[in-house]
C-alpha cells in the first residue's frame, strides 16, 4: 500500500481505548448500550470497543453488525449492485442507546442510511456515532460523538483503514486518486 | 458496358479470363465468353499460357439457375412478396427461371389464377422466366383432385399441394396416375401431420434444451416411404407417373430415395441450401455452417460447450418446414448432392412480413427467404472443400431441368453454355463477398437468419434468355 | 458453463442485464445470488421486512399464464424492496384482443416500466421481449423452457439443508418433458456438481438422454453426474433430495400416458418409494401439487418435506434477483 501513513497500529489501539472510555462516560455506565458496527470495517471496530469496555468495566455490551447496502441513496448511480454482507442484531434495540461504529466518516451518507435502517428495526432511545477517522467534507448535517482522529483531507484523496481482522494489519493511510471515489 | 440496362437485350457483354462452368458439356476451366445482341456468340476455352492466373476463386461464368420451388405470394399476400419483387429477387440470386408454388390466395388450382400470375410476371417486365406448379387438390384441401388437365393445358410444369402433404394416400395414388397420364410430376411435400402437430424445432438436443416441441425425422421418412410405395404400385398402370420429393431434410428420407432410385423407380428429389448449410444449432443462437458443426468423427458438436452461440436463441428467421436439422442430417443432404441422390437444389423461397415473424417462436410462421442467398451458401460449401463446384452448378441448372423434363413447345434455356443460343447465364465474382442486409435484399421478405452476415460470391450479372435481369451496382 | 460469447473478464460480480435462464450464469454469479438471498432472508425476518433498495423502480409483472403462487411471490418481493409494482394479468388486458407480445412490451415500457417480470406460455418469449425492451427482463417461466428463479430457490433450499450440493444425489421425478422447472434445475444442478438423476416414464423422458450424454465423466455415487432412467427404484436409491414434478395435466399430449392412475401407481412418490432414498432425504415440489398423483399426501407433509420452505425461500430469492438486476450492468452479457 502506498500513500502516507497517518495512524500506526499503536495509535489505532489507543484511539479505540479512548473511545471506549468516552462512551461509558457519556452513558454513565454500560447499561442500555448496543454497539452496532457498519459493514464492513465498522464491525471489527465495534467488537474491539466492546472488548475494551469489558476490560475496564467487566461488562461486555452487545455488538451487532449492520449492512446499509439496501439503504444507500446512490444505488441507481453506481456501476454494479454492491455485494451485501449481512445484518445481525443480537438484541431488540427498542429503548437502547445504539452506538453506530464506522471506520471513516466522510460525507455522512452512510450514517444517514444506517439511521434509516435502524429505525426499521425499532425505536432506539438514542443513536450515537463513533468513528475511527473523521476526514471532513460533510454533505449532510451529521456529526460524530466520538472520533479517533480528525484528519483534514482533499476530495482527490482516499483514507484507507486497515484492520487486522480484515486486512492483516492495523494502520490508517491517505492515498491520492485521479478521480474522486464516491464513498460514505 | 454503357447501355446495359435491366430488362433490355444485352447488346454486348464480354467476359475474359473467367472460370467457365458448363454442366451440359460437363466441362469447366479458364475461358472467355461473348454475348452479342442477346445471343451467346462465342465460348472460348483457354489453354497454354492464357490459363495462368485464372481459377475458380475469381470471376465465374455459368448457366443461369433454375429454381423448382419458390413462393411468390401473389395473389393474396402481396405484403410479403409480389411477382415483381420475387422475380427481382430471383435475378439477384442468379436464377433465370423459377417455378412458383400454388399456395396463393386463391390457390392456383385452376387456370384463371395462373393467368393472373402470368400477367403479373409480364407486367413486371422481368426477363426471368416464371413457370408454375398447379395444385394437386382443390384449394389444397386434400379432398378432390384439382383441374389437373386444364392446368396442364395452361402450361404447369408439375402439381403440388406444397405447404402441406397430400394427406390422403388414395388421393396421392390417383394424382400420380392422372398426372402420369399428363406426363407431369407430382411434387410432394412429405410430412406426416400427426407426428408434427404443434412441432417447432427438429427433435433433438437443441429442441430439448430450448423447451421446443420436437419435429421427428420419422414424420418425413415415413411420408417419403409411403409416397414411394404408392408410386411403385401405380407404375404398371401409368408408366409416365413421376414423383418428385421436395425439400428433403433427413438422412433417412434421402436413403429411401437412394434405394428407390436403385430399384429403378421414377422418383427424384431436391434439398435446400438451408438444410445443407444451417443446423438446428442456429435456433439456439449459433451461426456456423453445418459442416463446421461436425467433429472429426462425424458427430454433431455441442454449441453450448463450444462457445458457438453468437446471437440470441429463438430467432424466428430460423423457423422453417421442414425444420433445420442436426449436423449429421445436413451432411447427408450435402452428400446426396454429391452422389446424385438429390437431383437439384431448390430454395423454397418463403418470404414473410415482419409482422408474421416478429412474434414468439411457437407462434411464428415457417419459412426462410432464400432465393438471393442460395448460391452464396453453396459457394461457402465449395470454398470449404465440402462440395465440388461442378456439382453445385449442376444442382442449380441441369439437375432441376432434368426433373422438369423436356416439354414439347416450351422454349427454355438449355442450362449449358451453348453457342448460338440466347444467352442465359450468371457472372459471379467468387473473390468478393456481400453483406446480407435488409437493403441488399430485393425480396420483400427479409426473414433470413443470414441477416447481418457476409456471404461469399457476389453476383455481377444475370442474363435471362438474352435480356439483362440483374446487374450489380458496381459491375 | 460460462455465458456464451462473453469476453474474458474476471468472474466477479453480477453481469447480467436480464435473467432469462440459469444457463448463462457463472458459478460466481450463482454464489452471489445465494449470498444476497441470505441477506434478504434476514430482511424478511425483521419486524419491518422492507428495505428501500428499489425505491423509485417500476417493476411490471406481466403474466400470460394463470399463476397465483409465483406472481404473488414476485409481487411481495418487489414490494419488500420498495419498488412500485404494476400487475398485468394477461386475461384482463388488451392481450386477449390480439395485441402482440412486442406491442405489449412497448406499451409497458412507455408506461414507465424499468423491469419486467414475465411469464409466458411459449418457450423463448422472454428472449423476444428482451430484444425490444430497454430495461431488464426477469423470466418468471416460459413455456417448457426455463424458470430460473425456481431453480435458484430450489438450489438455495437444498444448500440450506445439505450444505453443499456437490456430489449429492438429487432426483427429479415426474413430467420433465413439459417442465421448465426441470430444465432450469438441470443447468443449475449440473453446474453445482450434483449427481443428478431424471426419472419418469420413457414417453416423458424423450430427448433428455441426449442432454445427459453431454456430461462426461459421471454417474458414480458421490460424484457429479447426469443419469436419465425410467427405473424409479434405481433413481431413488440413496437419494439425498427427491424433487417431484407435477404431472402437467394441461400440457400433456393425448397419448403420452395411459392414465394418471397408472403414473401414480408406477412413479408416484409414496412412503414406500421414498424409503429407497436416504432417511434424511429432502422432499421438494415446486407446486402446485396433485396429491395422490406425483406425490402422496402423507409424503408432502413429512418433516423433511421442505415444500413450504421453498415458498418462503422463493420470496427471498426473488428479492435477491430483483436487487441484482436493478443494478447497473457495466459488461452486460448479451448475445451478438
Amino acid at each position: 500500500m502506498d500513500g502516507r501513513q497517518i495512524m500506526t497500529a499503536d495509535e489505532v489501539r489507543r484511539a479505540i481505548i479512548r473511545i471506549s472510555h468516552e462512551l461509558v462516560e457519556k452513558q454513565a455506565g454500560t447499561e442500555g448500550l448496543l454497539l452496532v458496527g457498519i459493514q464492513r470495517r465498522g464491525v471489527p471496530l465495534a467488537h474491539r470497543i466492546a472488548s475494551a469496555i469489558e476490560e475496564n468495566e467487566g461488562v461486555t455490551p452487545p455488538v451487532g453488525a449492520l449492512d446499509i447496502t439496501f439503504y444507500r441513496d446512490d444505488l441507481s448511480l453506481i456501476a454494479q449492485q454492491p455485494v451485501v454482507k449481512g445484518t445481525q442484531l443480537p438484541v431488540d434495540l427498542n429503548g437502547r442507546t445504539v452506538v453506530l461504529v464506522d471506520d471513516v466518516l466522510y460525507t455522512g451518507r452512510t450514517i444517514r442510511a444506517a439511521m434509516d435502517a435502524l429505525v426499521d428495526f425499532g425505536r432506539p432511545r438514542a443513536i450515537r456515532l463513533a468513528v475511527l477517522v473523521d476526514r471532513g467534507h460533510r454533505e449532510l448535517p451529521i456529526r460524530a460523538d466520538h472520533v479517533g482522529k480528525n484528519v483534514p483531507t482533499s476530495s482527490d484523496e482516499v483514507v484507507k483503514v486497515a484492520l487486522v481482522e480484515v486486512d492483516g494489519e492495523d494502520a490508517v493511510r491517505i492515498e491520492r486518486v485521479t478521480t474522486p471515489v464516491p464513498t460514505a | 458496358m454503357p447501355d446495359l440496362r435491366v430488362g433490355e437485350t444485352v447488346g454486348l457483354l464480354e467476359i475474359s479470363r473467367a472460370w467457365l462452368v458448363d454442366p451440359v458439356a460437363e466441362r469447366e476451366g479458364p475461358g472467355e465468353i461473348v454475348v452479342r445482341d442477346g445471343i451467346l456468340e462465342a465460348v472460348t476455352w483457354l489453354s497454354g499460357q492464357a490459363v495462368h492466373g485464372v481459377n475458380p476463386g475469381g470471376i465465374l461464368v455459368m448457366p443461369g439457375f433454375l429454381d423448382l420451388h419458390v413462393h411468390l405470394r401473389e395473389p393474396g399476400n402481396e405484403d410479403a412478396e409480389t411477382v415483381a419483387s420475387g422475380l427481382a429477387a430471383a435475378a439477384h440470386g442468379g436464377f433465370t427461371t423459377v417455378c412458383a408454388m400454388p399456395n396463393t390466395t386463391p390457390v392456383a388450382d385452376e387456370p384463371g389464377v395462373l393467368a393472373q400470375v402470368a400477367a403479373a410476371a409480364a407486367a413486371s417486365g422481368s426477363p426471368v422466366e416464371l413457370l408454375a406448379h398447379g395444385a394437386v387438390t382443390v384449394g389444397r384441401a386434400g379432398e378432390r383432385l384439382a383441374a389437373l388437365g386444364e392446368l396442364a393445358d395452361a402450361g404447369v410444369v408439375g402439381f403440388s399441394d406444397d405447404g402441406s402433404p397430400i394427406k390422403s394416400a388414395v388421393i396421392l395414388r390417383n394424382a400420380l396416375l392422372y398426372a402420369g397420364m399428363l406426363g407431369l410430376p407430382i411434387v410432394e411435400h412429405a410430412e406426416d401431420p400427426t407426428l408434427t402437430a404443434g412441432a417447432e424445432a427438429s427433435e433433438g438436443l437443441v429442441a430439448t434444451i430450448l423447451g421446443l416441441k420436437g419435429w421427428p425425422a420419422a414424420a418425413e421418412v415415413s411420408a417419403v416411404e409411403r409416397a414411394i410405395a404408392i408410386l411403385d404400385s401405380v407404375r404398371a398402370d401409368a408408366p409416365g407417373a413421376r414423383l418428385h420429393l421436395t425439400h428433403l431434410s433427413v438422412a433417412g428420407a434421402l436413403d429411401a430415395v437412394r434405394r428407390a432410385k436403385a430399384a429403378g423407380l421414377p422418383v427424384t428429389c431436391d434439398v435446400t441450401p438451408h438444410h445443407l448449410g444451417f443446423t438446428d444449432e442456429w435456433v439456439a443462437g449459433a451461426r456456423r455452417w453445418a459442416w463446421e458443426a461436425l467433429d472429426g468423427a462425424g458427430m454433431a458438436r455441442d454449441p453450448w460447450a463450444d462457445g458457438a452461440l453468437v446471437t440470441h436463441p429463438y430467432a424466428t428467421a430460423c423457423r422453417v418446414n421442414p425444420p433445420l436439422r442436426g449436423a449429421a442430417d445436413a451432411a447427408a443432404c450435402l452428400a446426396s448432392l454429391i452422389d446424385g441422390t438429390a437431383d437439384a437444389v431448390v430454395t423454397d423461397h418463403a418470404p414473410h412480413t415482419a409482422v408474421d415473424k416478429e412474434t414468439e417462436f411457437g407462434l411464428a410462421v415457417n419459412g426462410i427467404s432464400g432465393v438471393e442467398t442460395a448460391f452464396g451458401v453453396l459457394l461457402a460449401a465449395v470454398l470449404a472443400g465440402k462440395l465440388p463446384l461442378a456439382r453445385a452448378v449442376a444442382a442449380l441448372t441441369v439437375g432441376p431441368a432434368s426433373v422438369l423434363g423436356a416439354r414439347p413447345g416450351r422454349r427454355g434455356a438449355t442450362r449449358g453454355l451453348l453457342v448460338g443460343a440466347p444467352a442465359d447465364l450468371v457472372v459471379i465474382d467468387a473473390g468478393v463477398g456481400w453483406q446480407v442486409t435488409r437493403d441488399a435484399l430485393a425480396s420483400r421478405g427479409k426473414n433470413t437468419p443470414l441477416l447481418g452476415r457476409e456471404l461469399p460470391g457476389r453476383i455481377l450479372f444475370t442474363v435471362a434468355l438474352g435480356r439483362l435481369a440483374y446487374r450489380d451496382a458496381d459491375a | 458453463m460460462s455465458a456464451p460469447g462473453t469476453a474474458i473478464t474476471p468472474d466477479v460480480g453480477w453481469r447480467q442485464k436480464h435473467l432469462l435462464d440459469v444457463d448463462v450464469l457463472s458459478l460466481a454469479e450463482i454464489e452471489l445470488v445465494m449470498r444476497t438471498t441470505d441477506a434478504m432472508k434476514e430482511v424478511l425476518a425483521r419486524p419491518i421486512s422492507k428495505v428501500p433498495a428499489l425505491r423509485g423502480t417500476n417493476v411490471t409483472i406481466l403474466f400470460y399464464e394463470a399463476s397465483t403462487r409465483t406472481r404473488v411471490s414476485f409481487e411481495v418481493a418487489a414490494k419488500n424492496l420498495s419498488a412500485d409494482v404494476v400487475n398485468i394479468a394477461a386475461s384482463s388486458s388488451s392481450v386477449t384482443k390480439g395485441e402482440s407480445l412486442v406491442d405489449t412490451i412497448r406499451t409497458v415500457e412507455a408506461l414507465g416500466a424499468d423491469m419486467i417480470v414475465m411469464r409466458h406460455g411459449t418457450s423463448g418469449a422472454p428472449y423476444l421481449a428482451a430484444e425490444v425492451f430497454s430495461g431488464s427482463i426477469l423470466n418468471g417461466g416460459d413455456g417448457w423452457h426455463a424458470h430460473p428463479s425456481q431453480a435458484l430457490l430450489d438450489l438455495y433450499t437444498m444448500r440450506a439443508h445439505l450444505g453443499e450440493v456437490r456430489g449429492k444425489k438429487v432426483v427429479i421425478l415426474g413430467d420433465v418433458l413439459h417442465s421448465r422447472v426441470a430444465r432450469s434445475n438441470v443447468w443449475s444442478l449440473t453446474a453445482a456438481g450434483a449427481d443428478l438423476w431424471i426419472c419418469g416414464p420413457t414417453t416423458i423422458l424423450r430427448g433428455f438422454d441426449a442432454w445427459a450424454r453431454r456430461w462426461t465423466g459421471g454417474g458414480a455415487p458421490g460424484h457429479a453426474g447426469f443419469t436419465v432412467t425410467s427405473d424409479v427404484h434405481a433413481a431413488l436409491q440413496d437419494a439425498d433430495v427427491v424433487m417431484a414434478l407435477r404431472l402437467q395435466r394441461e400440457r400433456m399430449d393425448a397419448g403420452l400416458l395411459p392414465s394418471l392412475r397408472e403414473y401414480a401407481a408406477r412413479f408416484g412418490l409414496t412412503r414406500e418409494r421414498l424409503a429407497f432414498a436416504k432417511p434424511t432425504a429432502l422432499v421438494m415440489h415446486p407446486g402446485p401439487m396433485n396429491e395422490g398423483v406425483e406425490i402422496a399426501a402423507d409424503v408432502a407433509i413429512l418433516d423433511r418435506s421442505v415444500i413450504t420452505e421453498q415458498v418462503t425461500n422463493g420470496v427471498a430469492v426473488r428479492m435477491a434477483l430483483l436487487y441484482l438486476l436493478a443494478g447497473g450492468h457495466p459488461e452486460a452479457v448479451t448475445n451478438a
